[in-house]
């Protein structure tokens, strides 16, 4: 066995996968969503559709594609085995089922403790228990005790502080009144997505930029500004402080994302791949589109302080920008990065060095990539200008090129997971003549 | 073992072979990339020795490329035993990609 090699520990392609084709279809489902959300979306931030919508991209897509990929990145990050595949496959059922009765529940009951809610949320919270079990175990098992692994560990346990308490805000709607939501947004957000993906990226981008000798301590300051900041929010939300104190509060944890951006920024400028593949055109792009999430952020911290219509406009800016803009198209482009080669490493990896065999660049179909990149981009700026003006017309529209998009990117991804082995022999050069050894 | 940049005729051939295999990420061959740090081939013993590197601990497709180097080599010297060694140190730097692959990185994909 070599040290250091993640393939022998590669977790079957059957806990994997399915993340992925069940986080494409959700992607389709929330588009949809987006399209009949786009009237409450101009005058309100909670209203049942946004929240159904809302928690289908959350759960169904980003966190079921985050999970999957995750099993398959952790042997990657960790050098290690998985913990349990068991737990792994029991977790995506659980969060498979929790998610559409959490979304149609609160399509038709708002935050009412239905017995759909309480069944949808409790099947997420279990879902997410082992989820953190499986990979704080994994944690546990490696050697290596990098700032990445930190990063990942720490964002699963704010993950489930953040579904608990989402279930206990239906189960106590009095516990609102102390900023509950603003809690668990950002519990949700900072504490699970923003630590996770930091953690993740900084590891992918400068593996696929193939980029060296950079500077690691932005991203262990990056870590205790974001997670020192949250808790800062977190803190302040809960005893109501006044609007400085929270606009300090998030200015630090923005500060921790500018020094994850300086860092991947590093890798990109350093890189030795110029020509950025889909994957990575996708995932710089997600990059650019932070800047606007964070603009918004900050803007929104000041709460009313520019009065109500812009607090509104920054709010929904800043919750729609980071999830259809940063993590899709994160998602969008490190699926090219990921399932390919999942599938690639299960159909040839025996079959090496003794056929011909395409790369996992050959899967995908490039002229849909190419058509879902510009849709997604159309789509944003749309949806990004149809927040800005007050637009139901532009919101229905960027809804329905976001659907485009989903559709498009779900094509490539069943293309890749219907792969076929295509085998051609290898024509081997004649082989060397035996030399007889001299007879002593 | 012999460097790279030392080899014997038979040494050169062996790696002529060995770059015939793309890194499945890049697409660029492993030689190129500077992967492959010595080449030893030893008649009498019936043995060749490959020592190389990868790009990123924990590459993912880390194994498929060390399978691949194994089975070429083996298959073109039948009857030789073919070791490939995978070491960290010295760790690879792109200042080992040669010029071919520097051309190949900033555009051929």
């Amino acid at each position: 066995m070599q040290a250091g090699l993640s393939t022998k520990n590669a977790p079957s392609p059957k806990v994997v996968l399915p993340h992925y084709a069940y986080a494409a279809f959700a992607f389709i489902a929330a588009s949809i969503l987006l399209y009949f959300s786009a009237n409450d979306l101009i005058s309100t931030t909670l209203s049942p559709k946004i929240l159904s919508m809302v928690h289908v991209l959350v759960l169904g897509w980003a966190s079921m594609m985050i999970f999957g990929a995750l099993y398959q990145l952790i042997p990657v990050v960790m050098e290690i085995k998985l913990y349990s595949e068991k737990l792994a496959m029991a977790s995506f059922i659980l969060l498979g089922i929790g998610t559409p009765l959490m979304a149609i529940s609160f399509w038709t009951s708002f935050i009412g403790a239905t017995i759909m809610m309480m069944t949808g949320g409790t099947l997420v919270v279990l879902s997410v228990l082992l989820f953190v079990i499986n990979t704080s175990l994994s944690a546990r098992k490696s050697d290596i005790k990098s700032i990445e692994n930190r990063f990942i560990v720490t964002s699963g346990f704010w993950l489930l502080i953040a579904v608990s308490y989402g279930l206990l805000m239906i189960i106590h709607p009095n516990i609102l009144s102390h900023n509950s939501l603003q809690i668990h947004i950002h519990l949700g957000i900072i504490g699970w997505f923003m630590t996770l993906i930091v953690g993740v990226a900084s590891v992918l981008m400068p593996m696929f930029f193939i980029s060296h000798q950079l500077n690691r301590k932005y991203l262990t300051a990056a870590y205790w500004f974001i997670n020192g900041g949250l808790l800062f929010l977190l803190v302040s939300f809960y005893l109501k402080a006044n609007t400085y104190i929270i606009v300090a509060a998030a200015t630090t944890i923005i500060v921790g994302f500018i020094l994850f951006i300086k860092y991947n920024y590093d890798a990109y400028k350093k890189r030795l791949r110029r020509k950025l593949d889909i994957g990575m055109k996708h995932s710089v792009l997600a990059f650019v589109l932070l800047f606007i999430t964070l603009t918004a952020a900050f803007i929104a911290a000041f709460g009313d302080t520019f009065g109500n219509v812009v607090m509104h406009k920054a709010m929904v800016i800043y919750g729609i920008s980071l999830f259809f803009g940063f993590i899709t198209s994160l998602i969008l482009g490190q699926m090219y990065k990921t399932l390919p080669f999942i599938i690639w490493l299960k159909l040839y990896q025996d079959k090496v060095g003794k056929f011909k065999t395409p790369l996992p660049a050959d899967m995908h179909s490039q002229k849909v990539a190419d058509l879902h990149y510009q849709s997604f981009v159309t789509a944003f700026v749309i949806l990004l200008a149809g927040l800005l003006f007050s637009s139901v017309l532009l919101i229905k529209i960027a809804a329905i090129l976001m659907l485009i998009t989903a559709l498009l990117y779900t094509y490539n991804t069943i293309k890749v997971l219907a792969h076929k082995e295509k085998l051609e022999p290898l024509v081997f050069p004649k082989p060397k003549p035996i030399p007889k050894t001299k007879a002593n | 073992m012999a460097t790279i940049n030392n080899l014997s005729e038979q040494e050169k051939e062996i790696l002529e072979i060995i770059k015939t295999i793309p890194d499945p990420e890049v697409g660029v061959n492993i030689v190129d990339l500077g992967l492959i740090y010595e080449v030893s081939y030893n008649e009498t013993d019936r043995r060749i020795d490959i020592k190389m590197t990868l790009s990123a601990r924990g590459c993912p497709v880390g194994d498929a490329i060390l399978q691949q180097v194994q089975t070429v080599v083996s298959n073109m010297y039948p009857g030789f035993y073919v070791d490939v060694d995978l070491v960290w140190e010295p760790a690879w730097t792109p200042e080992l990609i040669t010029e071919d692959g520097k051309a190949a990185l900033d555009g051929g994909f």
